[in-house]
């Protein structure tokens, strides 16, 4: 008895204090928000309390009064925004993934310095980095001036403020999001591991699809929704480099709290955000569970 | 205004309340919660200097973002800066504290056309602070001559770009200026085609955002809607930039210097509305600012270069052409639909 009381009280100590972290910080504010969403909008911010089904009926059809109204637009900026996301986690992995490769084959000292390189851009200000994008992709920035400087193009490209500045803006913010899991898994490879798939005849390609994929695959996925959850609900990046013209679901949301003054509508938007989380997250868990029975 | 920073750190800091409350000392404060670079330092320096009451600032971004603040319980602030319509909100929500300045003899300095909030026509709560203008800053060599918002749409034939406000009113304002209807109206039809007309001449915008000038100066892109503050650049690079106010009309803004009912150092935040009652000390003001004051004799004490500037005192026939926002009520949600709609127009 004694020794399972003593593991039921350092179990009790040693998750205590995330579980009350988590349900006070995490959880509370999931279930104001989920309450708001069935509530009247107040006139001035805030709520009033009184059921109200039309914060959903605006995003999925059924209002049409003078102040609800049912907009298509609403899901369509949900859709542009999945797709915004996805490209994000795309790019992230094309870069990130060669890169801890790279990395974890080099020697120890300087793989700590590396790994150090990759997580600096977090000692300085967003928005400050943010800044320094639209230098560099406004009409007459580096990227101009460069392209027009070898000759590739006569007249400036417009880069900022479009679709293009918004993944690139985002890419660049979540790139240690999608290396650092990807890191942990490459660096774990075995290398006579591979070897073996050689001697055994494999190509090369072959031995990435069979051997390498499969293996790193925990790192892609983990990288993958670590860089997807963000990416979804970011404003800020489609704000500066997207010129608040890309308006992702982040910006109608924090329309709704601001300038709109409708938290209710706001509320019902971050939970479809938070229901499109949760299924993506089922989703993860059923691939790396279905791959772990299938090696 | 830098509001872009602002809001950022509103991101950053949500929740961070402004102020641990201090353990009451014999030293006397006061506590001033106002819009980024909203009022020169020398003028609370000089309040310091002549009261001994120390003087904290802290700023914000919006309107909004502030009511939020205060409505979400932030204590510990005296003073707040609210537009015309935000005054008579906080007013309806009971957060405002009495202070009869406008029953203080200096009060006569004010010009009375700028006692504009509805809810409160003795200036019993608040002292008219600052106003100007919403128009055009543009770059001479990129745009040539600009007159209006309609030279300004104009400047897509020349495939050049423009830069609109990340404002809901604002932008929307335009379509209603050009289409003859009111800033403030709340009827259905006419506020979608205001919002259509900006809609209409979407090619030529580039950006919603208050970080234009920067773009402008460059040459990156061609004007952008800005405030009269814009005179402050135009200053700085008189070759390059220009600042006009519309030819078809234009909106205006003012912000009020109000006590909180929450205010913990009420005396001395009614000291300071007095103090601020001084031509002179208006006239400091403006000298950083470039912007107007409602104080009359306080037009005498500004440099020149700023008191025969048009674009931030205009001639009354002007004067008549701006329109100031007014509190919608629910019919804000009107204007939110139709911005939606413009956001997404590509």
């Amino acid at each position: 008895m004694k020794p399972m009381r003593r593991r039921t009280l350092s179990l009790l100590g040693l998750l205590g204090l995330p579980t009350a972290f988590l349900l006070f910080f995490f959880f509370c504010p999931l279930i104001i928000m989920a309450v708001y969403s069935f509530l009247t909008p107040g006139l001035y911010g805030g709520v009033e309390w009184t059921f109200f089904d039309l914060n959903y009926g605006r995003i999925l059809g059924w209002a049409d009064t003078k102040y609800e109204r049912f907009d298509p637009v609403y899901l369509e900026i949900f859709l542009r925004s999945l797709r915004l996301a996805a490209l994000t986690v795309l790019t992230s992995l094309i870069v990130s993934y060669p890169t801890a490769f790279w990395i974890s084959r080099m020697t120890p000292a300087r793989r700590t310095f590396a790994i150090f390189l990759v997580t600096l851009p977090f000692f300085v200000s967003l928005i400050v980095r943010l800044f320094a994008w639209v230098l560099i992709l406004r009409p007459t920035g580096f990227l101009n001036q460069g392209l027009m400087g070898i000759g590739a193009t006569s007249e400036p490209i417009e880069f900022l403020y479009t679709d293009f500045a918004v993944i690139v803006g985002m890419t660049y913010v979540f790139i240690p999001f999608m290396f650092l899991p990807l890191y942990a898994s490459i660096e774990k490879l075995d290398v006579d591991q591979l070897e073996a798939s050689s001697d055994l005849g494999a190509t090369r390609f072959q031995t990435f699809r069979k051997v390498i994929l499969p293996a790193t695959l925990p790192g892609i996925v983990g990288g993958s929704v670590l860089t997807f959850i963000p990416a979804l609900g970011n404003f800020i990046v489609p704000s500066v480099l997207g010129g608040a013209k890309v308006v992702m679901i982040g910006n109608l949301i924090e329309q709704q709290f601001l300038s709109a003054r409708n938290w209710p509508f706001g509320s019902a938007l971050a939970m479809m955000v938070m229901a499109a989380v949760l299924l993506l997250l089922l989703l993860q868990l059923r691939l790396v569970k279905g791959r772990g029975e299938a090696l | 205004m830098t509001r872009t920073f602002a809001r950022a750190a509103l991101v950053f800091l949500l929740g961070l309340s402004p102020f641990s409350s201090t353990a009451a000392s014999a030293e006397e404060e006061l506590h001033i919660y106002n819009w980024g670079d909203y009022i020169n330092p020398a003028v609370l320096e000089k309040f310091t200097d002549e009261t001994g009451i120390k003087v904290t600032l802290d700023t914000y971004g919006s309107n909004e973002e502030m009511l939020a603040k205060i409505q979400a319980g932030a204590t510990g602030y005296d003073i707040v800066f609210p537009s015309v319509h935000m005054h008579d909100i906080m007013f309806k929500l009971g957060l405002l504290a009495k202070t009869d300045i406008g029953e203080h003899p200096d009060f006569k300095n004010i010009d009375p056309q700028f006692i504009r909030a509805k809810t409160d026509p003795d200036a019993a709560y608040c002292l008219p602070y600052a106003w100007g203008n919403v128009g055009i800053v543009y770059n001479k060599a990129e745009a040539g001559e600009i007159k209006g918002w309609k030279d300004f749409f104009a400047l897509a034939d020349k495939g050049k770009k423009v830069i609109l406000l990340d404002d809901l009113r604002e932008t929307i304002g335009i379509g209603h200026i050009m289409n003859g209807t009111s800033v403030n109206s709340t009827d259905e039809e006419e506020v979608a085609a205001a919002a259509q007309y900006v809609i209409d001449h979407a090619d030529a915008v580039s950006a919603f955002s208050y970080d234009s000038i920067p773009l402008v100066t460059s040459g990156d892109v061609a004007a952008a809607h800005w405030y009269v503050g814009a005179n402050i650049f135009v200053a700085k690079n008189p070759d390059i930039l220009a600042y006009v106010i519309p030819e078809e009309g234009a909106t205006m803004y003012q912000e009020d210097m109000c006590v909180l009912k929450s205010a913990p150092n009420y005396d001395n935040a009614v000291k300071f509305l007095e103090f601020y009652l001084k031509p002179e000390i208006a006239a400091l003001n403006v000298e950083q600012q470039m912007n107007g004051t409602p104080n009359v004799p306080a037009q005498d004490l500004i440099p020149e270069e700023i008191a025969d500037n048009e674009t931030i005192y205009p001639d009354q026939e002007t004067m008549d052409k701006l329109q100031i926002f007014e509190d919608l009520g629910r019919d804000l949600q009107l204007y939110n639909r139709e911005w939606t709609r413009i956001k997404t127009a590509q």
